[in-house]
């Protein structure tokens, strides 16, 4: 579980960035950051896995303040994911950045070896490339792969998606979702609102080093005093039937007013769809 | 981070010494500095030492100058300990296998300390008040230094926070997958931080490439010294400054020679 | 003006070519977006565009490229730069100067432009991307997203003829992001500047692009108004590109019968088109925009705002 409990925080003593902030994150959720940039999503994903500490309050990570945490025993239980693959990766082969963590917490060992190679597989990464030589989507999906492999209960996503394609996108995405079914809490800051749609059970709204909100994804993107405050662009189909119902407010509380995804609307509006269908 | 955030950087300010003509500042810092090194006489370098800091002091820049003569004095300690140790002159003090360390020794090493400490602080607040652009555009402007040289020196200096960035970045992004920066042997440090230096070399090859691009599709080839647009012209200010600072060499070069 | 034809291009230290036989016609004073899959050869058009290919990158180039009237292999890369002003994806390399206020003058002192008339020039761009407040920061004390505001009035200031700019709302949220856009599409009419951006979020493209050209391992797939791009929703797809979930809906109403107009390049067109197919009264296509606004573009506040001052400027000059 990750606790926020009246946290501020600052970059060299400066103007605080983060002013009182306090939430509670469940082991097991899937949780999204969302709010302008310089809202603070970045400063308290740093927070979370102590790279930053707190001026003022504390973080607990399963109930231990993050201050009294080395950040190596950190790191075993906070997986992060960087914006840019570059900064992390540093390895001639793709066998050794997968190791690379293993290595750095000394902890190399012939069962760690199996598991990477379990996992190069199932990305379809080829241990003997050159990382460097790699694309971007494929850069990035080593770095999430060399930290799924460490398997911390906790992965910190900070935009996952940016730079990549909406193929990449979709890979990285799939492949945390089944992460979090089996079991990982996943933490991410995403500015793709669709994306944070789709994946994230839950957000938590940020502005201005804030915690404006926290509840169920479609329950905030549909609060249109909310959206604005923090200058959210709520997703497609949520927007379509909010401006709808606006409308013509005899929608309200049917089928179309009360539609989020894309398979709910063509249901709405009276499209005939496979048990199952997945929006795309 | 927060360490490199700052270093040498320019800190805004409307004092006499922001508002002096770049290139004066710049004549002003070399001729104290090399008064520094033309004249061994304590007293003389003690007086340049707290005219220094009254400088500081008059811009606002104390914390910088202080962090700065610290740096400057921990550097020069080992200078000075080499002095102290080889210098056998004077009244001895404490007997060593090959000699003495004598008081000569002593005074020999109080003046390296002084003398770098005092010729350091004038160069390093020149940049504290200076813009880099500016510095280097004056230069253009006022010594017709070639524009191309100029470019190269700012970008340099524009980099280094960029790579420090980078660095810490990349630094961070490690920590954060359990490689312990902060604990071990400083060999053990420096076997942590080789690697990262791929990431870094690969960034910054890739940065002044691009750099180069984007100069030259703004018209980099076309600058010519009448292109800058801030004009640096001489005031009676930098006059009476360059006046004073070679007043203070002339005094440095005669208590060299006379005593 | 930009004529593309029968161009290809193989970088030296590759063996196949990036982009081939493009063939592309670009009318002055439109609004362009270049999309496609990673590695599909985006930016490499692009460089094209502004005369970095040939000139920075040594390689194979067949067939021309003329961008008003010049051709980019005779003409060397300043004189092109003259026409077309160029942001390019790396925010950070692409700054000369470690303040806000120098990197503006950077390219207005080289191309010449009076000493007179460069406050203005200045003054003006930073208003017209709302930034003026950030004027005397140091580059390294900014985000990301508000260096990309920089770089971009830094060329706007150059008034070019042609603006080439490469993912230009990489680290912008959302709402910023629309902002950047409703900006640029002013800025552009006002100025009868020719826009040619690359963009993953293809959202912004087909609600704000008059052209969109999708290409697919280095050609081109599609180029056309994105009404008529949307419709190869599943072609679109196996080429890994995604659709704006309005055109999708519309898409398969359309496929299901139950809609039969244009494909929706936003949401205030599928809020029209959710009407039709409910048979509920359609009220003017004006009203519906403004509906729709409320929900789908909060940051229509900071454009207004934006676009706000940006007028107030115009009509000063």
């Amino acid at each position: 579980m990750i606790e926020f409990s009246h946290v501020s925080a600052s970059y060299d003593g400066e103007l605080a960035v983060l002013h009182d902030v306090s939430f509670r994150i469940e082991d097991g959720s899937f949780v999204a950051f969302v709010g302008t940039n310089g809202a603070g999503k970045s400063t308290t994903m740093r927070l979370i896995n102590g790279l930053l500490k707190p001026t003022e309050g504390q973080v607990l990570i399963d109930g231990t303040p993050t201050t009294e945490l080395k950040t190596s025993e950190l790191a075993q239980r906070v997986g992060f994911l960087f914006q840019n693959p570059d900064r992390q990766i540093c390895n001639n082969t793709v066998r050794e950045e997968m190791m690379f963590g293993f290595k750095a917490l000394g902890q190399e060992s012939p069962e760690a070896e199996v598991r990477a190679d379990e996992i190069m597989a199932a990305f379809g990464l080829n241990p003997d490339d050159d990382p460097f030589l790699l694309n971007r989507g494929t850069r990035q999906l080593l770095a999430l792969a060399s930290i799924i492999v460490l398997q911390p209960p906790v992965i910190v996503l900070d935009e996952p998606t940016t730079g990549l394609d909406f193929r990449e996108c979709t890979k990285v995405m799939e492949i945390i979702r089944r992460l979090h079914e089996r079991g990982t809490t996943v933490v991410m800051v995403c500015h793709d609102m669709e994306v944070v749609a789709d994946y994230a059970e839950s957000i938590i709204v940020m502005s201005r080093g804030k915690v404006l909100a926290q509840g169920p994804t479609y329950d905030l993107l549909r609060d249109r005093a909310l959206t604005t405050e923090a200058s959210l662009v709520a997703p497609q189909m949520v927007a379509l039937s909010l401006a709808l119902v606006k409308r013509h407010p005899q929608l309200a509380g049917t089928a179309v007013g009360l539609a989020n995804t894309l398979t709910e609307m063509e249901r709405a509006l009276g499209l005939e769809i496979a048990e199952g269908g997945e929006p795309r | 981070m927060s360490a490199v955030r700052g270093f040498l950087e320019y800190v805004p300010g409307t004092s006499l010494l922001h508002r002096m003509n770049p290139v004066a500042k710049i004549f002003c810092a070399l001729l104290i500095s090399v008064a520094c090194f033309c004249t061994s006489n304590l007293i003389f370098l003690a007086c340049v030492l707290i005219f220094d800091f009254a400088l500081a002091a008059h811009c606002k820049m104390t914390r910088q100058a202080m962090g700065l003569a610290k740096a400057v004095t921990i550097f020069s300690l080992i200078l000075a300990v080499i002095q102290l140790l080889t210098n056998s002159t004077g009244i001895e003090l404490v007997p060593l296998p090959w000699g003495y360390i004598g008081t000569g020794g002593v005074i020999g090493a109080v003046t390296i300390i002084l003398r770098l400490v005092a010729a350091a602080v004038p160069l390093f607040l020149v940049m504290y008040v200076t813009k880099m652009t500016d510095l280097a555009n004056s230069m253009v402007k006022v010594l017709h230094v070639p524009y191309k040289y100029a470019f190269t020196f700012t970008s340099t200096v524009h980099f280094i926070p960029v790579f420090m960035n980078d660095m810490a970045g990349i630094m961070e992004a490690q920590t954060a997958r359990g490689v312990q920066f902060d604990q071990g042997s400083i060999v053990k440090k420096i076997r942590l931080m080789v690697p990262l230096c791929i990431p870094l070399l690969v960034s910054s090859v890739r940065k002044t490439n691009s750099a180069a691009i984007a100069a030259e599709v703004r018209g980099f080839n076309l600058r010519t010294r009448e292109s800058g647009f801030k004009q640096y012209p001489f005031a009676a200010r930098d006059f009476v400054s360059l006046v004073i600072c070679v007043g203070i060499l002339v005094v440095a070069i005669l208590l060299g020679v006379f005593f | 003006m930009i004529e593309i034809s029968n161009f290809s291009f193989t970088y030296r230290e590759s063996s196949e070519p990036v982009v081939r036989d493009i063939n592309l016609t670009i009318p002055d004073g439109a609004f362009v977006g270049i999309t496609g899959a990673a590695g599909s050869g985006k930016s490499t058009l692009t460089y094209a565009m502004n005369g970095i290919i040939p000139h920075c990158y040594p390689g194979d180039f067949y067939g021309s490229v003329k961008v008003c009237g010049l051709d980019t292999v005779e003409c060397d890369l300043t004189e092109i730069s003259r026409h077309v002003g160029s942001v390019c994806q790396d925010i950070d390399s692409q700054m000369v100067s470690s303040i806000v206020e120098d990197e503006m003058l950077y390219g207005l002192e080289n191309f010449g432009v009076s000493h007179e008339e460069i406050e203005t020039r200045v003054s003006e761009a930073l208003d017209a991307i709302g930034i003026a407040d950030l004027r005397d920061r140091t580059i390294d004390s900014l985000s990301g997203g508000q260096k990309q505001k920089v770089a971009l009035a830094a060329i706007v200031a150059l008034r070019p003829d042609v603006l080439v700019l490469d993912e230009p709302t990489a680290e912008l949220d959302p709402a910023s992001s629309v902002a950047v856009y409703e900006l640029l599409r002013r800025y552009a009419r006002e100025h009868g500047t020719t826009v040619v951006i690359v963009e993953q979020k293809i959202a912004l493209l087909s609600d704000y692009a008059d052209l969109l050209v999708v290409i697919e391992s280095g050609r081109i797939r599609f180029a056309d108004c994105p009404e008529n791009v949307l419709e190869h929703a599943d072609e679109l797809l196996s080429i890994g590109v995604n659709c704006p979930r309005s055109a999708t809906l519309c898409h398969d109403m359309k496929a299901a019968g139950l809609y039969a107009g244009p494909i929706c390049r936003n949401v205030e067109d599928a809020v029209g088109m959710a009407e039709q197919a409910l048979g509920l009264a359609s009220a003017s296509p004006e009203s519906s925009r403004t509906a729709a606004d409320a929900f789908a573009m909060t940051g229509a506040q900071a454009t207004a705002d934006i676009a706000e001052r940006t007028a107030e400027k115009g009509g000063a000059r």
